[in-house]
C-alpha cells in the first residue's frame, strides 16, 4: 500500500504514541527520533527493544507507550522479533487473531547493540527476510553505562575508553563502522538513514517502507547532551549540522538501489559540526589537531565524491 | 563523626560536590569516605551522594540513613516522595539548600527541627560559570560549614575538577566560585542526636519465578504521571504576539509536550516539560523566551 508523501510540520500526525515522563535526559535526540517514528508507525505495533538507554523507558509500574513492549537482552532483539513475528503469524493462521489486529514488529536498539553485540542475530534476521521494523538510534558509544567506545564512534571521539591524552592525542583512532553497507549487503527491501531534524524526511521514508514485506532498517544519527558533551537545547540544531556538513548522509536504498534524499546545496566545513562538541574539544584545543581534523573532513569529502554529489 | 547526605539531580554535580568535600576534608587530615549512589540515573533524575568525616578509621559501610547534614542542591526535590531528602536527618541537624529564599521561610515550608542553611548557589554558578552546575558550590558550602579551611578546599577543589575539566580557564572560575561561596556562609556547630528514626519497614523479598518477580506494565501510556517539570532550571515562555504558529517548536521537542491550543497556537505541558530548551532555539521568530524558573514560583 503507497502512502502519499507529507510536505510540511503541519501534516506530521498530530497525536502523540510516545507520551512523556520518560526518564530519558533533556533534550534527548533519540527521544525524538522515536517519537517521530512511533507517530508514522502508529500505535498497533509490538517494540522489541535490545538493552539501551530506552529500556529506561518503561520501568515499573510507568510506561510511556501506547503500543506492546518487549524487553531483551542486547544481542537479542532481532531473535526476540523473530519469536513475536511467528506468533502473531501462527495465531492468524489458527484464525485465533484476526488479520486486522495484526502487528508490526518494531525492533529498537541502541548502536552498541546495532553495530557491535546485536550484529549476529541481525544478520540472521536479514538472511531469513524476517518482515520487521528495525530503529537504531546511534548516538556513538554506549551512552547508557557512561559513553563507552562502540563500533559506531567516530574517528577523533573523546569516550570513557578512548580518553584523548599523551599517547592517544585524538581520542578514537578508529573510524565508524559503515552500518548501512553491512546491512545493505543482505539486500533487504528497504534501509534509510533518518534524522530527528528531518522529521518530514523521516515520515516519509517509514511510509515509503510500509510498502515493502521483509526488513526495514532505520539509522538515526541521534545527538545525546551527557556523552557529546553538548547543551541539551542543541540537540536538534547538531543533527541538522551533522547533514549540512555531509557528515550523516541522508539516504535510502530500495531493494539495494540507492537514493540520497537530502543533498545540501553547499556543503558546510565538517568543523562546523565538529566545534562546540565536548567529545571533539581536544581536536581544537589547547592546539589544533590539523592532520586529524582534515582526515575527517576528507573523509567525509570521499564519501559524496564516490557517490557524484560532491566535485 | 559526621555523615552528610548530597541530594541533586544528574548532571548538576552531587557526585563531584561530595568528592570535593571529602577531598578537602581528607587535605585537613580527616579519614574520609565519599561515594555516590549508582542506580539508573539519568540527567534531571534524583541523585544521591555521600560523605563521612572523621578523626578516626571509618569501619561504616554503604549508604548514610541518619546523615548529621543534608545537602539540598535541588529545592524542587523536597517535595519528591522518591526522593525524600530530609529522611533521616538527625536532631539539630544541618540542611543546606539551594535557594533563593531565606531559612526562615524554608523552616515554616517544611516545619524541621534543623538549623537550616540556604544559599542561591544555581545564580551563583550562572554569574561566575555561566552554568547552572553545582558541584563546586555545593561542595564548597558543606567544606565550610563543616569548619574545613580556605586552603584544603581551593587544592580539593583544583584537584577533583582537573581530572573532570578540559579547560584551565573553567577551573580558575570554579576556585573564585567555592571562595565566595567560602565567604558567603559560615562554620556551624553540628552536635546532633539520634533521632527516633520513623518506622522503617523492611521488605524481605522472597524468590519468586519469572512471572510473578518481573512485572509487567498493563496501563498505556502512564509516564506522564512522573512529573519531570520539575527538572526544569529554565521555562521556555511563548509570546502570542511574535508566534507565526508555523509548529517548530511543536515538531521539535523531543517529549512531546508541547501541543495546539484552540487558537492553534502552542501550548506547553509544563508538568512534564524538561526545559530542554531546544523549542526557544529552533523558534524562527524568536518568539519564545526562556526564563529561570526561581522568578516563576
Amino acid at each position: 500500500m503507497k502512502e502519499e508523501p507529507i510536505k510540511s510540520f503541519r501534516d506530521i500526525p498530530g497525536e502523540e504514541v510516545l507520551c512523556s515522563g520518560t526518564p530519558a535526559c533533556a533534550g534527548c535526540g533519540g527521544l525524538l527520533t522515536l517519537r517521530h517514528c512511533l507517530k508514522a508507525l502508529g500505535d498497533r505495533v509490538v517494540i522489541v527493544n535490545a538493552a539501551s538507554c530506552f529500556t529506561l523507558l518503561a520501568i515499573y509500574p510507568l510506561n510511556p507507550f501506547k503500543n506492546s513492549w518487549l524487553y531483551t537482552a542486547m544481542a537479542s532483539a532481532p531473535a526476540g522479533a523473530q519469536g513475536v513475528r511467528d506468533a502473531l503469524d501462527v495465531l492468524i493462521e489458527k484464525g485465533k487473531l484476526d488479520s486486522e489486529e495484526d502487528l508490526k514488529v518494531v525492533v529498537l536498539t541502541g548502536d552498541g547493540s546495532a553495530y557491535d553485540m546485536g550484529l549476529s542475530s541481525t544478520s540472521g534476521a536479514l538472511y531469513r527476510n524476517l518482515d520487521f521494523y528495525y530503529i537504531c538510534y546511534d548516538n556513538e558509544a554506549y551512552g547508557n553505562t557512561g559513553f563507552q567506545e562502540s563500533g559506531a564512534t567516530p574517528l577523533g571521539s573523546k569516550t570513557a575508553t578512548t580518553p584523548p591524552g599523551e599517547r592517544h592525542p585524538i581520542g578514537s583512532e578508529l573510524p565508524k563502522k559503515d552500518l548501512f553497507e553491512i546491512w545493505k549487503s543482505h539486500r533487504p527491501p528497504y534501509l534509510a538513514t533518518i534524522s530527528p531534524a528531518y522529521p518530514i524526511d523521516l515520515i516519509n521514508k517509514f511510509k515509503r517502507a510500509g510498502q515493502y514485506r521483509g526488513p526495514k532498517l532505520f539509522i538515526s544519527l541521534v545527538p545525546c547532551p551527557p556523552g557529546w558533551g553538548t547543551d541539551p537545547s542543541r540537540s536538534v540544531d547538531l543533527a541538522k549540522l551533522a547533514v549540512e556538513t555531509g557528515v550523516w548522509a541522508l539516504k535510502e536504498a530500495v531493494r539495494g538501489e540507492v537514493g540520497h534524499t537530502v543533498v545540501p546545496k553547499r556543503f558546510k566545513p565538517v568543523e562546523e559540526y565538529l566545534r562546540g562538541q565536548g567529545r571533539f574539544a581536544h581536536l581544537f584545543r589547547p592546539v589544533r589537531q590539523e592532520e586529524t581534523l582534515r582526515e575527517i573532513q576528507e573523509r567525509v569529502d570521499e564519501y559524496w565524491r564516490l557517490h557524484k554529489l560532491l566535485l | 563523626m559526621l555523615s552528610l547526605r548530597f541530594h541533586g539531580r544528574g548532571g548538576q554535580g552531587a557526585k563531584v560536590a561530595s568528592r570535593i568535600l571529602g577531598t578537602a576534608a581528607f587535605l585537613e587530615g580527616f579519614y574520609v569516605q565519599d561515594f555516590p549512589l549508582y542506580g539508573a540515573e539519568r540527567r534531571g533524575a534524583p541523585i544521591t551522594a555521600f560523605a563521612h568525616i572523621s578523626e578516626d578509621p571509618i569501619m561504616e559501610r554503604g549508604v548514610i540513613s541518619d546523615p548529621d547534614m543534608v545537602v539540598v542542591m535541588d529545592e524542587t526535590l523536597l517535595q519528591d516522595t522518591r526522593a525524600k531528602p530530609l529522611s533521616g536527618l538527625r536532631k539539630n541537624g544541618v540542611i543546606l539548600i539551594n535557594t533563593s529564599r531565606t531559612p526562615e521561610e524554608v523552616t515554616a515550608d517544611h516545619g524541621v527541627e534543623a538549623q537550616v542553611v540556604t544559599l542561591d548557589m544555581t545564580k551563583m554558578s550562572l554569574t561566575m560559570l555561566g552554568e547552572p552546575i553545582l558541584s563546586t558550590p555545593a561542595g564548597a558550602a558543606a567544606a565550610r560549614i563543616v569548619g574545613i579551611g580556605e586552603e584544603s578546599l581551593k587544592e580539593a577543589v583544583e584537584n577533583v575538577l582537573a581530572g573532570i575539566l578540559s579547560e584551565g580557564e573553567e577551573l580558575d572560575e570554579n576556585v573564585k566560585l567555592a571562595l565566595s561561596v567560602f565567604l558567603a556562609v559560615t562554620p556551624l556547630d553540628i552536635t546532633t542526636v539520634e533521632a527516633l528514626p520513623e518506622a522503617s519497614p523492611v521488605i524481605i523479598v522472597p524468590f519468586e519465578p519469572a512471572h510473578i518477580s518481573s512485572p509487567t506494565i498493563n496501563a498505556l501510556g502512564n509516564s506522564p504521571l512522573r512529573k519531570t517539570g520539575n527538572w526544569r532550571v529554565f521555562r521556555p515562555v511563548w509570546n502570542r504576539e511574535v508566534c507565526t504558529k508555523c509548529m517548530a517548536c511543536l515538531a521539535r521537542c523531543p517529549d512531546g509536550c508541547i501541543s495546539l491550543d484552540e487558537e492553534g497556537f502552542p501550548c506547553v505541558d509544563y508538568e512534564n516539560c524538561k526545559g530542554c530548551l531546544i523549542c526557544v532555539r529552533v523558534c524562527p521568530a524568536e518568539g519564545i523566551e526562556r526564563v529561570r524558573e526561581a522568578q516563576v514560583l
